[in-house]
């Protein structure tokens, strides 16, 4: 299997995670069954040794609590964590191999551009085929394992909007008279910019850019998005899914439902990963522990993200509609954020 | 030949290392593509929007308790002043933090009252809460100068019939111009060289914009951008080292005993500043550890804070020392004195981007504690100077001329006498120097170790989440820290002046 998964592996990867056509998800669960059982924790070897972990976003400490319960499980493991926005650690990795001083042995990014701008800098080291084996098809890259999925949405205050208003085009939001909150400096915002450049073209991408940028509010993440449109700041918000299905769980009553486009940037699917960066086996197993049903189980039940696993079932949440239309386009052609920063630089909103 | 002094000696290595920043970027700066972007304009506009409205804000706050605490006689007396001076150990940002928290709709003031209060956020949030927090500048430099002024021209003024408001606009403040306009350069320097505000009410000045271009590894951009900036603090720099004070012929100082009514207005004024700008964040962080607890909080960053922070104090006294005898001995140790203070100049971002360059340059720095406290050192190193220098200063320098007659070698007359009367200004220096280093943000951001998380990251970390219950405790201890080293600070300072009464009487 190579990184480049061609674009029938992928539509059919859709289908697989059923966000392509049927939606709600129901098939979904029946493949899940037929697919491997995840393995354990509990026949994993136990991890010992120093490592060193740049997590790109600690997504509110949910990703702590994964950390921190390796951390238990594996006593002799010393485990050094340096956190930042994904995009600078993909870039400090890669000033790091330059100079020479690499101090990371393992990347886990919320967003797989910045695993691929890596991964472009032939940082990686390759995976085994026996991880790559538990993973979804389609989602088996030999430089970096998948951890959790998620999905572009147009988190939006349902006290004063209502869902017709909102374009199910991402291209006419700018048109719209909605504000519009959003998270320049975060990394699946900026893969959410990298899709759009390759979909519609460098020229719509910045127009787009400047239009939305007189009727938008920043943040500085997306969870202060998704707070954001609750508290009625903004009308519409443009977060990854799990966001919303998190304020939702604490406050049920919060006035946010979930929006999306169709067939474009704004509905992009994307996947959080992890990569190893020495040949040191420590950090490959270090990956097979983010990949057990035990960790892919919490983060489809407490984080709302899409397992990347087979045989683990989906977030409870999502909206049962058929409506839900990623475009199709190849993860790995994300990595190519430098232009999109350069753009977005170009049109004032980084 | 004329021997060098020792002190020379050892504080022109010091003088060459606190230049060290400037020269990783100049050196950077050679080599970029481009030396401007019109999008810069644009910060440069933010940047000097955001110091200008700061400006205006302070003097009108700290003009006005500036002529309060000078001149009005208020029950509890010793009370005021330090009230008013609190802010200034509170890093501006646990300012914007909760502010940011605490205003607009949905916000922590109408969750807890009911009470809808308007959004403060932007140009506005961020010069309201710099303001707030720059004002003790304007106030202390201002009422230093107002004491020294003889209050018989007032009494003319009134006598002559103008009221007193009058009389003070017109007979007073022009004599404290100069005060005012040194209170004014500090503010604006502090507000130029500030991350945390601006970034977090998203204003677009030169620190957020070096920060975001130094997150997308824009290397270039972001050196640019620190010269730039670097450029426009040196220009405020030369117009403070040019303002002195007014020299007026002492006499009485003016004293005013306002009746009841006025009384009660303006202490509740002052309480009024200070709940806002100390008591607001205090009372939210002990909201938030009462909501959410502490759980979530490790102590360790605690003790990397104070750790990294001491390492820091301990290393600036230590290079402080041969600079300020230096700048007692003659004119080339104060230029090397001046040299030193070349780094209170440079933004904390600035020096973390030139830090961290020079360090993947020099791996064997790169992400070390060392690097960081280095950062720090250079920074704050002109704080210990000054407050070692001003002791020196004081002492008889015939008592070390007496120890050397008597047989002491010149090591031994520093140790036994002049260190020993140093050390009031040792330790005010070195405490000094702590309480900037606990909470220094940007260059922290940057140049920390990895896993070396402290109490400024876990507040920057808890921002950017988003999940504001759980940066009760860090924003505690980092005031409580802070407070500490003040107190230390203030008290050492205190000692001092008894002393030199004693030894006067």
């Amino acid at each position: 299997m190579c990184s480049n998964v061609n674009r029938r592996d992928f539509m059919r990867a859709m289908g697989a995670l059923g966000v392509m056509g049927t939606f709600p998800l129901s098939g979904f669960s029946a493949q899940a069954n037929t697919g491997e059982v995840p393995l354990s924790v509990e026949s994993l070897p136990p991890l010992e040794g120093e490592l060193t972990l740049y997590l790109g976003r600690g997504e509110g400490g949910l990703y702590e609590k994964v950390i921190n319960a390796i951390r238990k499980r594996n006593p002799k493991l010393s485990l050094q964590v340096r956190r930042g926005p994904t995009v600078a650690l993909a870039n400090t990795i890669a000033a790091e191999a330059k100079a020479g001083v690499l101090q990371a042995d393992l990347f886990w990014a919320v967003d797989s551009g910045s695993l691929g701008l890596v991964s472009d800098a032939g940082l990686a080291t390759a995976l085994p085929d026996d991880l790559l084996a538990g993973l979804r098809e389609g989602f088996r890259y030999r430089d970096w394992a998948p951890v959790s999925g998620r999905i572009r949405t147009l988190p939006f205050n349902t006290d004063r909007v209502s869902p017709g208003k909102i374009p199910d085009d991402i291209m006419a939001l700018p048109d719209t008279d909605l504000t519009v909150g959003w998270a320049p400096a975060y990394g699946s915002f900026q893969s959410f910019v990298t899709a759009m450049r390759l979909l519609e073209g460098e020229s719509a991408t910045r127009q787009w850019l400047r239009g939305m940028k007189a009727r938008s509010r920043q943040y500085a993440g997306e969870f202060g998005v998704v707070m954001g449109v609750s508290r009625g700041e903004v009308d519409i918000g443009l977060a990854n899914h799990y966001y919303t299905l998190r304020l939702k769980s604490g406050q049920p009553e919060a006035p946010v439902s979930l929006a999306f486009t169709r067939d474009d940037a704004g509905t992009l699917l994307n996947a959080s990963g992890a990569m190893a960066l020495t040949e040191r086996p420590i950090a490959v197993n270090f990956i097979r522990y983010l990949l057990t049903r035990e960790v892919q189980e919490f983060l489809a039940q407490e984080a709302y993200e899409i397992p990347m696993v087979n045989g683990v079932a989906l977030p409870k949440g999502l909206p049962d509609d058929d409506q839900v239309q990623p475009p199709s386009l190849e993860l790995t052609r994300l990595a190519d954020i430098r232009p999109t920063l350069d753009l977005m630089r170009d049109a004032g909103v980084l | 030949m004329k021997r060098w002094p020792v002190s020379y000696v050892l504080s022109a290595p010091v003088a060459v290392l606190a230049l060290l920043p400037l020269l990783v970027l100049l050196d950077l700066g050679a080599s970029a593509e481009s030396f401007w972007d019109p999008h810069w304009l644009d910060v440069l506009g933010q940047s000097l929007a955001l110091t200008g409205l700061t400006v205006v804000g302070a003097l009108l706050l700290g003009v006005p308790l500036a002529v309060l605490t000078a001149y009005v006689r208020l029950p509890l007396g010793a009370l005021w002043l330090p009230l008013l001076a609190a802010p200034l150990a509170m890093p501006s940002y646990i300012g914007a933090f909760t502010f940011y928290a605490a205003f607009g709709p949905g916000g922590e003031i109408e969750a807890l009252t009911g009470i809808p209060t308007p959004e403060l956020r932007g140009l506005t949030g961020a010069a309201v809460v710099m303001s707030l927090y720059t004002f003790p500048f304007v106030l202390l430099t201002t009422r230093a100068s107002l004491r020294g002024l003889d209050a018989s021209i007032l009494d003319a003024a009134r006598t002559l019939g103008l009221s007193l408001p009058k009389a003070l606009w017109r007979a007073v403040l022009p004599r404290v111009r100069r005060g005012i306009a040194a209170g004014a350069l500090l503010v604006a320097l502090y507000t130029l060289s500030d991350f945390g505000t601006p970034a977090i009410m998203g204003v677009d000045t030169f620190t957020r914009v070096i920060f975001v271009e130094y997150n997308a590894f824009g290397l270039s951009q972001a050196v640019m951008l620190s010269l730039h900036l670097l450029v426009i603090v040196g220009l405020i720099l030369f117009l403070e080292g040019r303002m002195g004070t007014e020299q007026e012929h002492p006499g009485r100082t003016l004293i005013l005993r306002p009746g009841r009514a006025p009384a009660i207005g303006m202490m509740v004024l002052v309480f009024l500043v200070f709940g806002m700008a100390v008591g607001m964040p205090l009372g939210l962080f002990g909201i938030w550890i009462a909501r959410d607890g502490v759980g979530s909080f490790d102590p360790m960053t605690a003790v990397n804070s104070a750790l990294a922070a001491a390492l820091a104090a301990l290393a600036a006294v230590v290079l402080a020392l041969p600079v300020a005898y230096a700048a007692l001995a003659g004119r080339a140790g104060r230029i090397i004195d001046r040299i030193t203070y070349f780094g209170f100049g440079v933004p904390g971002i600035v020096m973390g981007t030139a830090l961290v360059y020079l360090g993947l340059k020099l791996p064997f720095l790169y992400q070390t504690l060392l690097l960081l406290v280095l950062a720090y050192t250079l920074r704050f190193l002109p704080l210990a100077v000054g407050a070692v220098r001003s002791t020196a200063e004081r002492l008889d320098t015939q008592l070390a001329q007496a120890a050397r007659l008597l047989g002491a070698s010149r090591g031994e007359a520093f140790r036994r006498i002049t260190f020993p009367l140093t050390v009031r200004g040792v330790v005010a220096g070195g405490a000094l120097v702590f309480l900037e280093a606990m909470r220094e943000l940007p260059a922290t951001l940057l140049l920390r170790p990895t896993g070396f998380e402290t109490l400024s990251t876990e507040l920057w970390r808890v921002y950017e989440a988003g999940y504001f219950g759980r940066a009760g405790l860090p924003g505690l201890l980092l005031v409580l820290i802070s407070g500490i080293a003040l107190v230390l600070m203030v008290s050492g300072e205190r000692g001092l002046k008894a002393d030199l009464i004693e030894n006067r009487g």
